[in-house]
Formats: structure tokens, sequence, C-alpha cells
């Protein structure tokens, strides 16, 4: 799994995560709402860099984040110069590009670890509807851990239906997978019943 | 008899399916190191599945340690871990640490003790330089041992293993079986396809058909059962 | 209306399964379609799946959870996309979209009888596989980008043709589940299920 955390121990790398989810969604929806025209974006665009620069983050990471999200700058640009006028293309282009940079800003100064425990307390309130926050928990590490698992059989398939000389597609290769993946699922599930675990 | 250590089924049955995977029965064990062996269809992975609830019994009685699995199935779970083939399906948490510590959730255990018994069974187990790591980058062996220590940790005083060296090579299968056969204290009922491992236990049981036909010194069992194929 | 079992850690793990399997979807040549030819996304197959194959509950919990592990920043969306940007991005609506779509899918999927036809399953992944999740995506992408709605639409229409696709590959796929191994629809595994895990060999 690639982790693109930057490890640091600037403000942002110490908020509370869920508090600065919160923050960061707030954030993102006051400038999506109020920036409009070029002066606003300007605005924003400058907000969001002493974001990065309180991070500890430079020019760099900044830039590697707008280059990670070009083929959103292209799909939302043709369209807005169709049909709309220049300036509201590049501007609307402009804003969404500085949201998506601003959220790159929050998923680089949160472990991923933290975040989990956080909503592991975040699920807490469930508890009254009948779901344990535990479960939330087990839920979520089933889940991470079960990818590679999966994406092997997926592997497996295919070589297996390559040697048997059937060009691996569709349905053929859903099903054996689909199979595989819901019998490791009630696999893991005696095994977490084994270990004595009810959730 | 020593009663720690008692193991006992009285005309137990277990259908499935409209299809009788265990008949009638009746055993009493109390020896370290049980091996049970028989063929596929057999009944031994049914019986070692009634030593921790993951399989109840539809007729007859079971006492592990003199637990009941229908009535104490909780209590029995803590007290009997469980070790499967495929070490895929057995690790549940992201980390060779967190999955270790998963096994001592809601035991009321402090964080410092839930820690200080992690790194006891990484460092047992050599997989101190993977703690922090994906557990699903480990190879097939210390997945394996992985699998081992998650269910150690909670201190067990059975331990069922449902032929945990099928899917390992040679020297990982030498590995895992040194641990449950020579190091671990612990009693251990190994269903195993593996004769030369059901040799080392002090007692084997055989199925066939879902009946128990043989229950004895590993090496007559085990005779008697190579005759039967020749 | 539908008849909530009692959750038990098999739907827990067949939930997280299928969560990992939308995201394995996601993954590039996870699963080639017409040699490869056609760049769609498969994710949206696999939330059709979740809804025929686990029901509206379990379907949506499915989704909801790889929608989880994405805002905490895996990149598990096709693409490699994943973290918060998502979610405030042009594509918002339609994340929002899969977690009803699957839920609409499973529900319209497991009305009636318990044998899945092919009507009611291709019914069903068209309604909540594509429309319902259209009626969210195609919104809010306006919304984001202020590019009127009717012109957002308009360019919403060149995923039309893959996701029809997906639909009629779902519903072979369910169908084709159904015979090789029934014990996939999990509502019809629970009756024969009694004290804890049972006896599953």
């Amino acid at each position: 799994m690639i982790s693109v955390y930057r490890s640091g121990t600037s403000i942002l790398h110490r908020l509370p995560p869920g508090l600065k989810l919160i923050g960061f969604i707030g954030t993102s929806l006051v400038i999506a709402v109020t920036t409009t025209h070029l002066l606003e974006v300007v605005a924003a665009a400058t907000f969001v860099m002493t974001g990065y620069a309180a991070a500890g983050l430079g020019a760099r990471a900044l830039t590697s984040q707008i280059l990670a999200v070009k083929w959103v700058i292209v799909f939302m640009l043709v369209p807005q110069l169709l049909f709309l006028s220049a300036l509201d293309a590049v501007s609307n282009t402009a804003r969404v590009v500085l949201i998506l940079v601003l959220a790159a800003l929050f998923t680089m100064t949160t472990r991923i670890p933290d975040l989990l425990d956080a909503a592991e307390r975040a699920a807490s309130p469930l508890r009254r509807v009948g779901i344990r926050p535990e479960s939330v928990a087990l839920l979520l590490g089933l889940s991470i851990t079960s990818i590679p698992v999966i994406a092997g059989f997926a592997a497996t398939v295919r070589d297996a239906q390559r040697a048997r000389g059937i060009s691996a597609h569709r349905v053929t290769f859903a099903v054996p997978l689909l199979i595989m993946s819901l019998k490791h699922a009630d696999d893991l599930a005696d095994a977490v019943n084994a270990r004595g675990i009810e959730s | 008899m020593n009663p720690d250590r008692l193991i006992s089924f009285r005309g137990v049955s277990v259908d499935f399916d409209s299809r009788t995977a265990l008949e009638d029965v009746s055993v009493l064990l109390d020896q370290r190191r049980i091996a049970v062996i028989g063929s596929n269809g057999s009944g031994k992975s049914t019986f070692a599945r009634l030593l921790n609830g993951l399989a109840s019994a539809s007729d007859g009685e079971v006492r592990v340690h003199g637990i009941d699995p229908l009535r104490q199935g909780r209590l029995l779970r803590r007290r009997v871990g469980f070790i499967f083939s495929n070490p895929d399906s057995q690790i549940v948490m992201p980390t060779v640490a967190e999955d270790i510590a998963f096994s001592l959730r809601g035991r009321g255990l402090s964080r410092t003790e839930i820690d200080e018994r992690v790194s006891r069974m990484i460092d047992t187990y050599g997989l101190a330089d993977h703690a922090d790591g994906p557990a699903h980058s480990l190879s097939g062996g210390q997945k394996q041992l992985l699998a081992l220590s998650s269910v150690l940790v909670s201190e067990p005083e059975l331990i069922v293993a449902d032929e945990p060296t099928a899917l390992l090579d040679a020297a990982n299968t030498r590995r895992i079986s040194n641990h449950l056969l020579d190091d671990m204290h612990q009693q251990l009922v190994l269903v195993t396809h593996d004769l030369g491992l059901a040799r080392r236990c002090d007692v084997a049981l055989r199925f066939d058909h879902g009946r128990l036909v043989a229950c004895g010194d590993p090496d007559t069992v085990i005779a008697d059962y190579e005759r039967s194929h020749a | 209306m539908f008849k909530q079992a009692t959750w038990d850690v098999r739907d827990t793990t067949r939930v997280a399964a299928f969560a990992a399997l939308i995201a394995v979807l996601g993954l590039p040549g996870a699963l080639p379609v017409f040699g490869g030819a056609v760049p769609i996304t498969l994710q949206t197959l696999g939330v059709m799946l979740a809804g025929t194959i686990l029901g509206p509950w379990r379907g949506a919990a499915a989704v909801l959870t790889l929608e989880a592990l994405v805002l905490v920043g895996l990149p598990l969306l096709s693409g490699g996309r994943g973290g918060a940007g998502v979610f405030v991005g042009p594509t918002a609506g339609y994340l929002i979209g899969w977690i009803l779509g699957a839920f609409v899918t499973g529900a319209i999927a497991f009305s009636g009888s318990a044998r899945p036809t092919w009507w009611r399953t291709a019914a069903a992944c068209v309604t909540g596989g594509i429309l319902v999740v259209y009626a969210f995506g195609i919104p809010i992408q306006a919304l984001v980008t202020r590019l009127p709605l009717a012109e957002t639409a308009l360019t919403s229409t060149v995923f039309l043709p893959g996701d029809l696709v997906k639909a009629v590959l779902a519903t072979a796929i369910t169908l084709t589940l159904w015979r090789a191994y029934p014990r996939a629809f999990s509502r019809r595994i629970s009756p024969t299920r009694s004290r804890g895990a049972g006896v599953t060999r």
C-alpha cells in the first residue's frame, strides 16, 4: 500500500485527526461556495500555499500534487471551454484544483492508523443502534488485509484460465474470483470466531 | 487421567446438510500431543472444529477441559486456540503487531500489558523486523508463525491445528511443527496428512467415513492406516 | 420491508471481502473487458454485484467501507485515486451515488423469489447502478464545476455505453454465480445457521 504520508512535526501534523478532517472539509466547502472571481481564486490559492508552508511542505510537494490531478484539469477544462467563457472556465478549473490540492495536504499530514483509531472513536455513538465500534475497526482492518489476498486470487484465476487456453474475460473470470473471495470471507469468519472475538 | 487436559466425547454425532459428518464418536483423551489422521472427508476436521465450538454436536456430549461447548462457547474459545491451513485467512488486521494485539481485545487488559505481550510474541517467533510492517508482505512460513503467535498470545490451554503445514514448504513445515510439537507446553490436537508429524505425537486417532476407527499408539495406528491403503 | 437478520461475524467478513474486491477491480488490468480496448472503470461493476449478491444493507455497507478507506487516504479508486480530495471534487456525487446505488440494486434484486431472474437482476443493475448513480453524480458535478446541469449531463453520456455493458455483465455474472455457488447469496444461508458459526464442513 502506498502511503503518501510525509512525516513532520508541524501544527498540521499535530492536530487531532478527526478535528482536522472536519476542518479540511469545512474549508473546502467555503472555497467551493465563495470563490468565483479571479481575485477570490488568487486569495484561495494564497491560503492553500500558506497551508503547505505551515506544514513544512515546499513548492515541490505542491507541484507534484497539482501534477497528480492533471487529468482532472484536462477533463474539466475542455468541456468548460466549449460551453463557457475562457475566464470562467479557467477560474472554475482552478477552484476545483485548489480544493483537491488542499485535500492532499490533509492526506499528507495524517497517518492512516491515527485516522482508523479516530474512525473507531467516531463510531462509538453507533453503539446505541446496536453496532459495536470494535466491529467497525474490525471491518476496516479486514478490508485492508483482504485487498492483497483478493488481488492474489485475481492473478491465480487469470493464470489458471490462461493455462487452460481460455482467454480470461468477463463472466468466466469474475465468477471464480467471486467464489474465492466469498469463501475467503467465510474462512476469515471462522478465524475471527476461533479467536474468541465477538463482534 | 489428567483432569486439566481431559477431552471427552460421548456418543457424538454431527449432521450437516442432511449428511452425517461424524457418527457416534466416544473417546477420552488427556495426552499432550494428539494426532488426528484419515482421508479427506473422513470427519477429522469436524472433530477438530467441535473442540472450539466452530461446529456443534447434533447428538451426544462434548467436554473440553470440563467446558460444555454448547453452553459456554465464549469461555471455550478463549481457552482453545485454532490454527487453519491457510495463513491468509487468519490474518485479520493490517500489521503484524495489530494482528497479534487483536486477539487480546475485550479482555480487560491494559494498553501496556497488551504491548508487552505482543512484543514478547514478536520476539519469540522472530517477527521483530516486521512488527509494524504489513502482515501480507510476510512469506508463507512467517505468516503461519504470525497466525501461531496471534493464537498463543491469548495463552490458551489447548491448541487445535487443522493441517497447519499443508501449504508450507519443507523448511517451514519443520519450523512450525517443532514449535507445536516440542517448544510449546500447551496441549495440542494436530489434524494432519503428514504421517511423519503424526508419529511424533503421544496418541493418534484415525477417522474413516465419519467414524473413529482407531485410537492408540501412533506407530500402530499409522501402520494400520498405511496397510489399508496399500 | 427488508427483514434484517442479526448481523454476525460472517456478515462483517463478507462486507470486508466485497470492499476489497471492489478495490481490486480498480487495479489496472484486473478484469480485462474486450481485450482492455475500452477504458472503463470496473468498480461500478463491483457496486452492482455488491447489491445483487449481498443484498441492500450489506451491499451498501461494502461500498461505504471502501469509501471510508478512500477517505482516510488509501488509493483504492481506479487510477490509484484516494484521499479526502475525491469527496470534494467533481466525482463526489458519483461516490455518494454508489452507496445508494448498491442499496437500490440490492433492494430490487432481493425482492420477490429467492432465485434471481435475469429481468429483475438487469432492472436492479440499471436502476441502482446507473440511474441512482447518475442522479447524484451529475447534479453534484455541475455544482462543483459550475458547468450548467444540461451541459454536464451531456458530457456524462460518454460513460453511458460502458455502464450499460457493465449492467449486462453484472446480470450474467449474478445468474452464473447462482448456479455455481448459491451459498454466495447471503440471505439464503442464514436459515441453516444456528449457534455461533455453525457447522460449515
